[in-house]
């Protein structure tokens, strides 16, 4: 296990990568979370009753808990090679960097990673404070909900940064893309914390999603740099998203039949998590493919637009929903054309920077 | 290899024997009530906590004299004279004995009417519970608990601002 992790200048024979069983670890983490997190919107809509100690709550817990562990395993073992004067290699996680002075040397990607998790453990205090103060609301969008959201995707976003330093390595190509499409799914519930601006015209939630998903989808691209990285990406969040869409009402419905409690009357079974992400995103996805020549900002526009112009379209399909006042639809999908603009632009330039952390011989791969 | 197997098994036996009984939900408390008269039936309205706050969730109990068999209906909520929202009336899942509303909070404070249309076997009848006053919010200003709950968000643009300015030369 040390062999894997610690980055030795001589390893002895290995049959795994160095640094894909760390990285692993952090992104199973998150997606466990990601697990917990539409199982229990479900669980919420469909049969209701709540404790701390329900599954869908464990999954939330364990996830910040093994990417957080592993995190950490990783922070002191480099910290350890670096005090015996050994080479660390940059190739796990990153560039080491001095945390607390020089007492801990932590690759930045598991510092990043490691810091979400720690969060998470400080606003599930803050949360319980809330829920002590608010009673047991099942809430999503309360403010410490968001923040134990935020912190698991500042986990995620430890993750995208872990996988792109091992880029140029097959497993680092497959990681980005998962874990930059375990992010994207993610982030569309954490903007649910948008429904608290005041939009006016403007469909703020639906603006954000196509904001965060345009910009995530353009990271994943750039820090691939290669033709089919946004298609890569958007094929993980459309197989989470298919997958979900099976795993939620099941696993609900499972849980509830060996806790013995019944479904909700009038409980519809739609697929909560999994309908809060686009499905249009796919379309996105080949539209930047077939942009690729153009400046970030003109495909990014073009995505902010099929996302907003789509998501009144996938809530009548999937909900019987009717469709929104003309004036609020075309102020919205406006909106989405200019954020999705700023978020090709965002993303193009995280991507790019990402690609900074690896020690790359950027001749040999562009 | 075996001893990683047994921690895990252990682990995962520890977590569900924990689960298993920590599983006893909260029984439905209620601890004021008031009475409706939709058309022919007597609804009595429970409310878990009293008096209602903003934001505080409760659990809200609606029961017809004679039981909810061959019964059904809709609950219309009104802050002042505006409709907020409306959905049949379901029963409660931990008292499934009567029509409710889990851990659900109003949104605002001011004063809320709870509008009740009930079908059955007396035929159809519609009730309001009105100057239901619903309080203040407790505890912290939003404006407070939004910014404690974004340091997150705020601490990775901080982020994005160093490795940006680090990177600004070697993008362009």
């Amino acid at each position: 296990m040390t062999v894997h992790i610690t980055a030795t200048a001589a390893s002895p024979a290995r049959t795994v990568p160095r640094g894909l069983v760390p990285a692993s670890v952090v992104v199973g983490g998150t997606l466990i979370s990601l697990i917990g997190l539409t199982w229990d919107i479900q669980w919420h809509s469909d049969v209701g009753p709540d404790t701390f100690f329900t599954l869908p709550h464990l999954f939330l817990y364990a996830g910040s808990a093994i990417s957080g562990l592993a995190s950490l395993a990783v922070v002191l073992l480099t910290t350890a090679s670096s005090k015996r004067g050994r080479a660390v290699d940059p190739m796990i996680g990153g560039r080491a960097v001095g945390v607390f002075g020089r007492t801990f040397a932590a690759p930045v990607g598991y510092l990043i990673s490691g810091i979400g998790a720690a969060l998470f453990l400080v606003y599930g205090l803050w949360d319980q404070w809330w829920h002590g103060l608010y009673g047991f609301d099942a809430v999503i969008d309360s403010p410490p909900h968001i923040g134990l959201l935020l912190s698991i995707s500042i986990t995620m976003v430890g993750a995208v940064m872990i996988f792109a330093v091992a880029r140029d390595q097959r497993w680092g190509t497959y990681g980005v893309a998962a874990a930059a499409g375990t992010l994207l799914a993610f982030s569309m519930v954490t903007v649910l914390g948008l429904r608290a601006l005041p939009g006016g015209l403007v469909n703020t939630v639906n603006v954000g999603s196509a904001f965060f998903s345009v910009m995530i989808l353009f990271m994943g691209a750039y820090v691939l740099s290669r033709r089919g990285g946004a298609l890569a990406v958007g094929v993980v969040v459309a197989v989470l998203q298919a997958v979900f869409w099976w795993f939620s009402p099941w696993a609900t419905e499972v849980y509830a039949d060996a806790t013995g409690l019944p479904l909700r009357d009038y409980a519809d079974g739609i697929p909560g998590l999994p309908n809060m992400i686009p499905m249009s995103l796919i379309l996105v996805a080949v539209a930047v493919e077939l942009l690729r020549g153009l400046p970030a900002w003109i495909p990014g526009a073009v995505g902010g637009v099929i996302i907003t112009a789509c998501a009144p379209l996938q809530r009548m399909l999937v909900q019987g929903s009717n469709f929104p006042a003309l004036e609020r639809y075309v102020a919205t999908v406006a909106a989405g054309a200019v954020l999705g603009a700023l978020a090709g632009m965002l993303g193009r330039r995280f991507g790019l920077m990402l690609r900074h952390l690896a020690p790359a011989k950027e001749h040999s791969h562009a | 290899m075996r001893k990683t197997l047994l921690g895990l098994l252990g682990t995962a036996a520890l977590l569900f024997g924990l689960t298993t009984p920590a599983l006893a939900f909260e029984p439905v408390n209620v601890v004021h009530t008031e009475k409706v008269q939709a058309g022919p039936y007597d609804l009595t309205i429970g409310f878990s906590t009293w008096p209602v706050k903003a934001m505080q969730s409760l659990d809200f109990t609606f029961a017809p004299e004679n039981g909810i068999d061959g019964k059904k209906g809709t609950l219309t909520l009104f802050r002042g004279s505006v409709e907020s929202e409306d959905s049949p009336l379901a029963r409660h899942p931990r008292k499934r004995e009567v029509w409710g509303l889990d851990i659900f909070a109003l949104p605002e404070p001011g004063t809320w009417t709870m509008r009740f249309d009930v079908d059955g076997p007396a035929g159809a009848g519609t009730g309001e519970l009105k100057n239901l006053q619903v309080m203040e919010q407790p505890g912290p200003p939003m404006g407070l608990s939004w910014a404690i709950s974004t340091i997150p968000l705020f601490g990775l643009i901080a982020l994005i601002v160093v490795a940006w300015r680090r990177t600004r030369v070697t993008v362009h």
